[in-house]
């Protein structure tokens, strides 16, 4: 007696409610009370089985309920135990009368020291009770038993086993046990009580419409007190999350009055049903008294995650790695697209813009722009000391300004009606040739056929300052101009993310984009003495410079081909014809600069009456007469159109869509690498996969829409289509490899209705499954 | 330009490095080199190319005892072919011993390695909560399953389904795991305070 006393005392704290508890101990019959988790012979809980009536009528309701007391220390488990633990579990036998289910008071949070572990569950005193009810027809006595299991943790863990049983006798009227009843009442007042009986209202936002398997999720939840009043203070571990099928945690961080954070991560298996919010939500704190809620709103449809099942690359990713493990273009996350891929917040678009900015740097699209600009550097470190903050200043301004025109132009068309992507630009003949032209010119000019900003009479080494500055800002107009159809990882999500938003988040994304892309040289100056460290200026430098002018004419190699795509063999005859009047006017005002007055004013109109004549006849391409049925690298490749789609699925066939354009780097990399191979086209053959190609080099209204249905503003975007279900297609990752690609065509050919008969228990519908 | 070279690769390293998180399912398992209880060194490079088991246990906890008088590990471990699967156990028990580990394998007669993770790392880098917690990593060293050992946590059910057998086999046979998660039971586990 000495152990319960010292552990009543410890409990409840006080003489005279240990003087009642000690009264109700006392009446309880043997059975009823039991001790269990035996550690090394001391019992660490007792349990007794509570009933609040000491007769009952027949018909009527009573409560019954298994109290636990556990040693100082010791705890049992909430029904959701938590990182570890087991819901403590008791099974009624009542012949007589009907017991509801169990009734849980709001848990407490346990941690371990460092934080690691967290598990939810009751120390010192609990009562788990139910509702019950004698039958109408019982007679004689009720008898009641629970086969009470628990297990009982302080740091280790004993499993506890006990089997209470006790005997209510039935009467003509229902005679509460006062003191057993207000435990019952005081156990009662701590469990939490639906929404619905309280008069709070819950709302729950989420930040994407339906939650991915195995991303996180976010989103914000809104409690109002009945009658829209606010609600009282917080205490920590206000919240508690209950076991929710497809959900594996979910917390809710407190973000103003009655508004709370929420994060959680789905699980990697997509649930039957769609997840639900379940928990208890604590209002108030310890000196104003505890109001605590039971929270029961739905989630949202769960969906497989994109791509699932592709391996990443265990070793640490080198640049190389990260930018072939990162979606290049544009994995759009717009907030009002149904397929969201990964919660993006604007924060991390941000960030994302500015990191995808600094790596297109590395890309080959505005490399050799870069290194221009590198050379540029050294020689004015040299000559000019001062002014290389100027220099890196107009070269951001640079690319700044034209990324927000080319917002502005994304803004307008999209305020048109139209919708357009991330390289739109190169769908323009025009815009292909003026960029061509440009990079010819550049080209000459570091071949030293011409000079820009150099007055050739002036004396060499003194820049003059105007044109120099504007040199600087057309180099970054350049860098951005190229960089387009180049997609550097973590771009494509932000600006999937920009395309998809409003004007503001547009045009803060382009510059966060322009910031990453001037970030080398924003480093050189504002990091003192990096600049003093690039590599003296000599003849080396003339030399390199030339090189660099051959990289600039490989990019024209490129955009030339482009336009064979854009506007046939004729088309490409044309922009030769241009590149070559262009040459032709470069190298006469190249010519100019070393004569005087009037002869050289005249050779400079020459060269300008070369360029517009020329331009006149040459620049006229035909759009009709770019090839329609272009050769795929892929066999048995048809072009993409949705009936044909349909008539493919219909037969049986999984489809693969390869939404592509031929500016599209990344489009062509892919389909040289993966589609083009022999063992992926042996999976399109052995599994009769229908190829479609939807070229988006031209503009294409159904192409752009189609993207826009999957949340993405550009190509390069690779869609499986299985006959089981057409209606939940697999988008794959951007960049392919054939791994992904045949296990994805394999998941669709075995969701088919022909294979489905040999007892394939895969589930079609919910999405693809992980290998 | 070549320090801003390596200042952007140092940046694009440590943005794109893995967080030390938890180990998931799909994901590469967090790698790892331990000594079991002889002091001989695993490391899970050295098992690429074979399906690894890795349980989370520790002999003191109730549902491991329970499991071991079962023999359930060695029984699941016996179905599979031992040329393709290896088995590690991994006691992250501060207070464990390579000597409590020795004395415990040679009383329950097991023949599988017992890693020593006292310090807790690998376990917290795996997210391991209870023991036992069970973790199926394919020949490529990705998560394929993670959580308990069986769908039977009080030892009661007559007919358990095993989660460990049916990822491995679904691995070996090259066939999508059904349930790639589950959440596992047990006793927690018994990390150093730090």
């Amino acid at each position: 007696m000495k152990r319960q006393q010292r552990k009543r005392l410890g409990a409840v704290g006080g003489v005279g409610v240990f003087l009642l508890a000690a009264v109700a101990w006392a009446e309880l019959p043997s059975t009823a009370v039991g001790s269990s988790a035996p550690d090394e012979g001391d019992p660490r809980v007792e349990a007794a089985l509570l009933v609040d009536a000491t007769q009952v009528k027949p018909g009527d309701p009573f409560r019954v309920g298994v109290r636990f007391r556990m040693d100082p220390g010791w705890h049992i488990y909430w029904k959701n135990p938590g990182d570890s633990g087991l819901e403590t579990e008791i099974a009624w036998d009542t012949p007589g009368s009907t017991v509801g289910p169990l009734q849980w008071p709001f848990p407490h949070t346990f941690r371990t020291p460092d934080g690691f572990i967290v598990t939810h569950g009751y120390d010192g005193e609990v009562l788990l009770f139910a509702q019950a009810r004698a039958a109408e027809n019982a007679t004689g006595a009720l008898q009641l038993s629970a086969a009470v299991e628990a297990l009982v943790c302080e740091v280790h863990c004993i499993p506890a086993e006990l089997m209470l049983t006790r005997n209510v006798p039935l009467g003509p009227e229902t005679v509460l046990d006062a003191d057993a009843a207000s435990a019952f009442d005081a156990s009662h007042a701590k469990v939490p009580r639906p929404v619905a009986d309280t008069g709070h209202t819950v709302k729950l936002a989420l930040d994407t419409q339906q939650l991915t398997a195995g991303q996180e999720f976010t989103g914000t939840l809104t409690v109002t007190g009945p009658g829209g009043a606010p609600l009282p203070a917080l205490e920590d571990d206000f919240f508690t999350a209950e076991r929710i099928s497809g959900v594996e945690r979910v917390t809710l961080a407190s973000a103003g009055p009655g508004r709370f954070t929420l994060k959680g991560t789905a699980e990697p298996d997509v649930p039957g049903a769609a997840p639900r919010l379940t928990g208890v939500l604590r209002l108030g704190t310890k000196a104003s008294g505890y109001q605590p809620l039971a929270v029961d709103v739905p989630l949202a449809p769960m969906v497989a995650a994109a791509g699932a099942g592709k391996p990443v690359a265990a070793k640490m990713p080198s640049v190389k790695d990260s930018i072939a493990a990162v979606k290049p273009v544009a994995a759009a996350v717009p907030p009002s697209a149904v397929p969201a891929e990964s919660p993006v917040g604007l924060g991390l678009a941000l960030l994302f813009a500015f990191l995808g900015g600094a790596l297109l740097n590395l890309m080959p699209c505005v490399f050799p722009v870069l290194a221009l600009k590198a050379y540029g550097f050294t020689r004015m470190v040299q000559q000019e000391h001062g002014r290389v903050g100027a220099h890196a200043a107009a070269y951001a301004g640079g690319i700044i300004g034209s990324l927000l025109l080319l917002a502005g132009a994304v803004l307008a068309v999209r305020a048109g009606g139209a919708s357009v992507g991330w390289g739109f630009q190169f769908q323009e003949p025009l815009f292909v040739a003026a960029v061509s032209a440009v990079l010819v010119a550049f080209a000459l000019n570091l071949f030293g056929v011409f000079n820009v900003g150099l007055d050739g009479t002036t004396l060499a080494g003194k820049v003059d300052q105007s044109h120099g500055l504007l040199h600087s800002a057309g180099e970054g107009v350049l860098a951005v101009v190229l960089a387009t159809p180049c997609s550097a990882p973590m771009l494509g999500t932000a600006v999937g993310f920009a395309f998809a938003a409003g004007p503001v988040t547009v045009l803060a994304i382009f510059v966060a984009l322009g910031l990453g892309l001037a970030l080398p040289f924003c480093v050189l100056v504002l990091v003192p003495g990096l600049a003093k460290k690039l590599p003296k200026p000599g003849a080396w430098m003339e030399r390199f410079k030339q090189v660099l002018g051959f990289a600039l004419l490989g990019t024209t190699v490129w955009l030339v081909w482009v336009m064979g795509g854009l506007a046939g063999v004729d088309g490409m005859a044309r922009l030769l014809a241009f590149l070559v009047a262009v040459g032709l006017g470069a190298w006469l005002y190249g010519q100019s600069q070393a004569q005087d007055g009037g002869r050289r004013l005249g050779t400079a109109a020459v060269a300008v009456l070369v360029l517009v004549a020329t331009g006149g006849v040459a620049l006229r391409f035909d759009e009709a007469a770019a090839p329609t049925a272009r050769a795929s690298t892929v066999a048995q490749a048809q072009p993409w159109d949705a009936a044909a789609v349909d008539a493919a699925l219909a037969a049986g066939q999984p489809v693969f869509i390869d939404f592509t354009a031929d500016w599209c780097l990344t489009c062509k990399f892919n389909e040289r690498t993966v589609l083009a191979r022999e063992e992926v086209r042996a999976a399109f053959a052995e599994n009769h996969v229908a190829f479609f190609v939807a070229d988006w080099t031209r503009r294409d209204a159904r192409i752009t829409a189609k993207l826009a249905e999957h949340g993405r503003a550009g190509v390069p975007m690779y869609l499986v289509l299985s006959p089981g279900a057409p209606e939940k297609p697999e988008v794959l990752p951007e960049l392919l490899t054939a791994e992904t690609v045949v296990n994805a065509v394999k998941r669709a050919a075995e969701c088919s209705p022909a294979r489905r008969k040999d007892g394939s228990s895969i589930l079609c519908a919910a999405g693809p499954m992980r290998p | 330009m070549k320090q801003v070279f390596t200042a952007l690769a140092l940046g694009t390293l440590f943005v794109g490095a893995p967080a030390l998180a938890d180990a998931e399912v799909g994901k590469p398992a967090p790698a790892f080199t331990l000594k079991d209880e002889t002091g001989k060194e695993h490391s899970l490079a050295q098992y690429k190319g074979k399906v690894v088991v890795l349980e989370w246990t520790n002999p003191e906890c109730p549902f491991v005892k329970r499991h071991y008088e079962a023999d359930t590990m060695a029984t699941t471990l016996k179905g599979f072919d031992a040329k393709k699967v290896v088995w590690l156990a991994v006691d992250s028990t501060a207070h464990n011993t390579p000597e409590k580990s020795a004395a415990w394998k040679k009383a329950e007669g097991f023949t599988y390695p017992v890693l020593q993770d006292a310090p807790g790392t690998v376990g917290k880098a795996y997210g391991a909560k209870t023991t036992p917690h069970m973790y199926v990593i394919d020949e490529q060293g990705v998560v394929r399953y993670a959580g308990a050992i069986d769908d039977d946590p009080r030892g009661k059910n007559d007919k358990k389904v095993n989660h460990v057998k049916t990822a491995v086999d679904a691995l070996l046979t090259g066939k999508p795991v059904p349930a790639a998660t589950t959440t596992p039971y047990g006793c927690s586990v018994k990390y150093k305070s730090s």
